[in-house]
């Protein structure tokens, strides 16, 4: 049996910053919220059901602040269900939105989210509180220090400098500079990326994603509404899922599933995105890629997972400019979560960019000719990952 | 306008449930400074810190097995900034593979200098070998125990 | 609009132990599961999915779901989650099967009592911006609603009482709350819930009987704020009736079941249920009570469970409401045709509604 189709039909995103203590918590997930509808050129009234895209309620300081989200998703009396996979969450639910309509459940729904990362004291403190309390969060552990023993564990693998992650920042700043929605835009340099302080060795300031504040937002519809209406559609192709052990300790060591230094499970997951889409060979398939990276080292253990690259391979690719703006397969043309991270909607934004890509109207980051485009979410502690493929 | 922001703070404690197989490992490290890990009986693997079943296999772990003192570092990180909740930087800490066992634990690696980071880096390598030392005052926790480079 | 596949259950288990056993919570969900996929006489490589839903500050982990990959079955598996509520996490499970993407789904949800607090952990949940400063808890939301009622319906504070003295005795809780006397609610305990589901391909390749088919399911939420609320009345219930009935062909709902779980915090809240579900209407609230119809073993067989008001599971009663109601359709003579319905809340005064008919027959 052929699967249902679904289309993307709007998306917005605000220009993300680090404090919007202008908008209160809702009133950010109301800002895209009109910016998706307008793009869809519908009504609130037109949308029949939402998820609801938010992470750990602890970020935000309100518990299933998602209640307090209703009204600024005009959900009052509508069905409403809220999504949370830590990072991939803003991914997740737009997959569960699409669950809705191939379901045969409805034919036109809303995903939202915001986050305003920026007015939590220490977001690290938060995260500390993900792992179990009987054996790893005694450790200070963070997603920092977590992404950062990946990147030991990787260089050890493969062999990756400072420098090579310098150049994830480097490219990706310069792809943000091209993007008025990033967060942090100013360029940089090696230098100026190997002159910054350390926070978890190797890991320094500027190879770490910013607390950001914004919102982001996507309409989705079935084919036939949008055949019935002749409306411009980004098609959703490929959706995948796949999760990892929560204790990171058992992924090192012997037989084990899944290596730290890998993201095995972000690579499974695209496997099932790519089969369902028809993707056999995504080097020369794939035009254009939107990969959750908080850290400069994580992109490239996901461009492999993504098989962009084989296994080590991405450090070399990477340095000679293959996933730049204008290189063969451009990687985090927006910057990337490298340059924004609201976390509830970061891994949504990804998709909404690849979305964009596709459909053409990227603005100055634009990559020439793009018609297929992946995107991904990584969330808990490098443990449930979340794909999909946007076709135009 | 006035923009007007709030300071608000969460203050929940919680009683946590360690379970029988938890419970175990912390009151060895705690009365007899041995650290346990438990067998999976399908794959032979055993699993340090010790799990009640494998999530590999989805079957209860069997027996008992001592692990260490001796192992080898699996993962690292030093940590230079100071987090609100966590301890004064610098420290360094990671995962260990202890002989005898199959996966990583955690725990704080000391006797280190981490003032010239890059130095430090080489002497906490992946692959290192370390030994498990016990704190003299024990309360059945992960930081009853830490690792140092084997001498 | 009907859903792309039929669905049913084929497999649970409710864990709801009766004294703290000192399991933690990683073990506990390990043998639910496993307890679950016997009863559907499946291992965990049938499960294509997993959805599960938990609360972050009723657990104290700041993304309470983590903890499901290995306890569940999750490992090199795909997992969603959804915090907003217990039922939430059914909807999803079965939307999945019925893209025909999947043919199983594994739904989990559980609700620990580690915390020292409940109430406090729920007063996290009132918004910083204006309601914070508020004794805001779930309790208080109820006695809140139970005032607009008693304003509204003369009298409710009786046949508040006589509803739940006719159900029998099951203690002397107190909620020390106005309105809400003591027996009327129950103390949260720790529990747990899985259930599977699956399509009917599924169930027919692998011969499988007694299955709860999912007839009908709405579900949708109430507006954020208290204040922009008639507590009396639940039209987001009105909305998830209006889709699961029509779904399910119910036109007569007062003699349409065989056996309903409604949600019970306290008794105004399953009176305005049953009110708006159109099983017991207001004007007839007193007679029924007189008549037994909510007693145990009465006419409307009104949660022969018990109900959270015999064990309440916080956060995850309304999947076990799901449960009690499938199995109730599952343990039916095949032959009858049969129909169990299932109401799950949750937040404040009931901000979300779910209603879910399960019937003997596919």
């Amino acid at each position: 049996m052929t699967n249902p189709r679904v289309g993307i039909i709007g998306i917005g995103q605000s220009a993300f910053r680090a404090r919007r203590d202008d908008a209160s918590y809702p009133d950010l997930v109301r800002e895209a919220v009109n910016l998706a509808l307008a793009d869809a050129q519908l009504e609130l009234d037109d949308i029949e059901a939402i998820v609801y895209s938010l992470s750990p309620d602890a970020m935000v300081g309100i518990g299933n602040a998602e209640r307090l989200g209703v009204d600024a998703v005009g959900a009052r009396n509508k069905r409403f269900l809220r999504i949370n996979t830590g990072g991939a969450t803003g991914i997740s639910s737009v997959a569960a939105a699409y669950y809705h309509i191939a379901a045969g459940a409805c034919d036109v729904i809303m995903t939202a989210g915001a986050d305003k990362v920026g007015e939590c004291g220490d977001s690290q403190t938060v995260l500390n509180k993900i792992w179990d309390p009987t054996y790893e969060r005694s450790l200070p552990l963070g997603t920092i220090t977590m992404l950062a023993m990946s990147g030991i564990r990787y260089a050890h693998k493969y062999g990756m400098s400072e420098e090579d992650m310098a150049g994830v920042v480097v490219k990706n700043r310069r792809h943000a500079s091209l993007n008025p929605n990033a967060h942090l835009s100013k360029q940089t340099t090696i230098e100026e990326v190997m002159t910054s302080r350390y926070i978890s060795w190797p890991i320094k300031l500027f190879d770490c994603c910013p607390q950001s504040s914004g919102g982001g937002a996507i309409v989705l519809a079935s084919e036939k509404y949008i055949k019935d209406r002749k409306l411009d559609a980004v098609w959703i192709t490929g959706v995948g899922h796949c999760s990892e052990s929560y204790y990171l300790g058992d992924r090192m060591g012997r037989g084990f599933m899944a290596d730290h230094a890998d993201a095995h499970a972000l690579g499974e997951s695209f496997k099932r995105a790519y089969k369902m889409a028809g993707i056999t060979d995504p080097q020369k398939q794939v035009h254009v890629a939107e990969l959750y990276a908080p850290f400069s080292n994580t992109e490239f253990h996901s461009i492999e997972a993504a098989g962009l690259s084989g296994l080590g391979q991405s450090v070399p690719e990477l340095r000679a400019g293959r996933f730049n703006i204008g290189g063969e397969i451009p990687v985090n043309a927006s910057g990337g979560t490298l340059c924004t991270n609201a976390i509830a909607v970061t891994a949504m934004i990804r998709l909404a960019e690849a979305a964009l890509q596709v459909r053409g109207t990227a603005g100055g980051h634009q990559v020439k000719g793009a018609r297929v485009g992946i995107a991904s979410g990584n969330g808990g502690d490098h443990q449930f990952f979340g794909t999909m493929v946007v076709e135009a | 306008m006035e923009l007007m922001t709030r300071n608000e703070a969460w203050n929940i404690t919680y009683r946590h449930a360690l379970g029988e197989t938890a419970s175990y490992f912390y009151t060895e490290i705690r009365d007899n400074k041995k650290i346990f890990g438990r067998r999976c009986a399908t794959s032979g693997r055993v699993l340090v810190p010790p799990r009640a079943f494998s999530d590999q296999t989805l079957k209860p772990t069997t027996d008992w097995v001592e692990v260490g003192p001796g192992g080898v570092i699996e993962a690292f990180t030093m940590v230079y900034e100071d987090f609100q909740g966590l301890p004064p930087p610098p420290y360094a800490f990671g995962y260990v593979m202890l002989d005898g066992a199959d996966t990583a634990l955690g725990g704080f690696f000391r006797g280190v200098d981490l003032s010239n980071s890059a130095e430090a880096a080489k002497k906490l390598a992946v692959g290192t070998r370390v030994t498990t030392k016990f704190a003299e005052k024990r309360i059945g926790d992960v930081l009853d125990f830490w690792f140092e480079i084997a001498g | 609009m009907p859903l792309n596949r039929r669905i049913g259950v084929i497999g649970s288990a409710i864990s709801v132990p009766a004294e703290p056993n000192g399991q933690s919570l990683e073990e506990l969900l390990y043998e639910l599961v496993q307890s679950a996929l016997r009863d559907a006489h499946l291992t965990i490589d049938d499960i294509d999915g997993i959805i599960v839903a938990a609360n972050d500050q009723y657990d104290g982990r700041a993304i309470a779901v983590m903890a499901a990959s290995g306890s569940v079955g999750g490992v090199d598996r795909d997992i969603l989650s959804t915090p907003s509520a217990s039922d939430h996490a059914f909807v999803m499970g079965v939307l999945r099967v019925a893209t025909g993407q999947y043919r199983t789904q594994l739904i989990v949800s559980w609700s620990p009592t580690e915390v020292h607090s409940i109430a406090e952990a729920q007063r996290l949940a009132a918004d910083p911006y204006f309601h914070r400063r508020l004794p805001l808890d779930d309790m208080a939301s109820f006695s809140l609603q139970a005032s607009v009622l008693d304003s509204k319906v003369a009298g409710a504070e009786q046949i508040a009482a006589d509803f739940n003295a006719s159900r029998g005795s099951v203690g002397s809780h107190q909620a020390k709350r106005s309105l809400i006397s003591d027996g009327m609610s129950s103390p949260p305990v720790t529990g747990a819930v899985a259930l599977i589901v699956a399509d009917a391909d599924f169930i027919a390749e692998h011969g499988m009987k007694n299955i709860a088919w999912l007839k009908g399911m709405g579900w949708a939420t109430e507006t954020g704020f208290l204040g922009d609320r008639d507590l009396s009345t639940a039209p987001a219930l009105e909305a998830a009736r209006d889709q699961a009935y029509g779904e399910a062909g119910i036109t007569d709902p007062r003699h349409a079941f065989n056996a309903l779980e409604i949600a019970d915090p306290t008794p105004y809240q399953s009176l305005i249920v049953l009110d708006v579900l159109g099983i017991s209407k207001r004007a007839d609230w007193e007679k029924d009570i007189a008549a037994g119809a909510f007693a145990p073993g009465g006419k409307l067989n009104f949660n022969p469970s018990g109900g959270a008001r015999a064990a309440n599971p916080v956060f995850c009663t309304g999947l076990r409401s799901i449960v009690e109601a499938a199995n109730h359709v599952r343990g039916a003579a095949s032959s009858q045709a049969e129909f169990a319905l299932a109401h799950a809340a949750s937040g404040f005064a009931m901000q979300y509604h779910g209603v879910f008919i399960f019937g003997t027959q596919n």
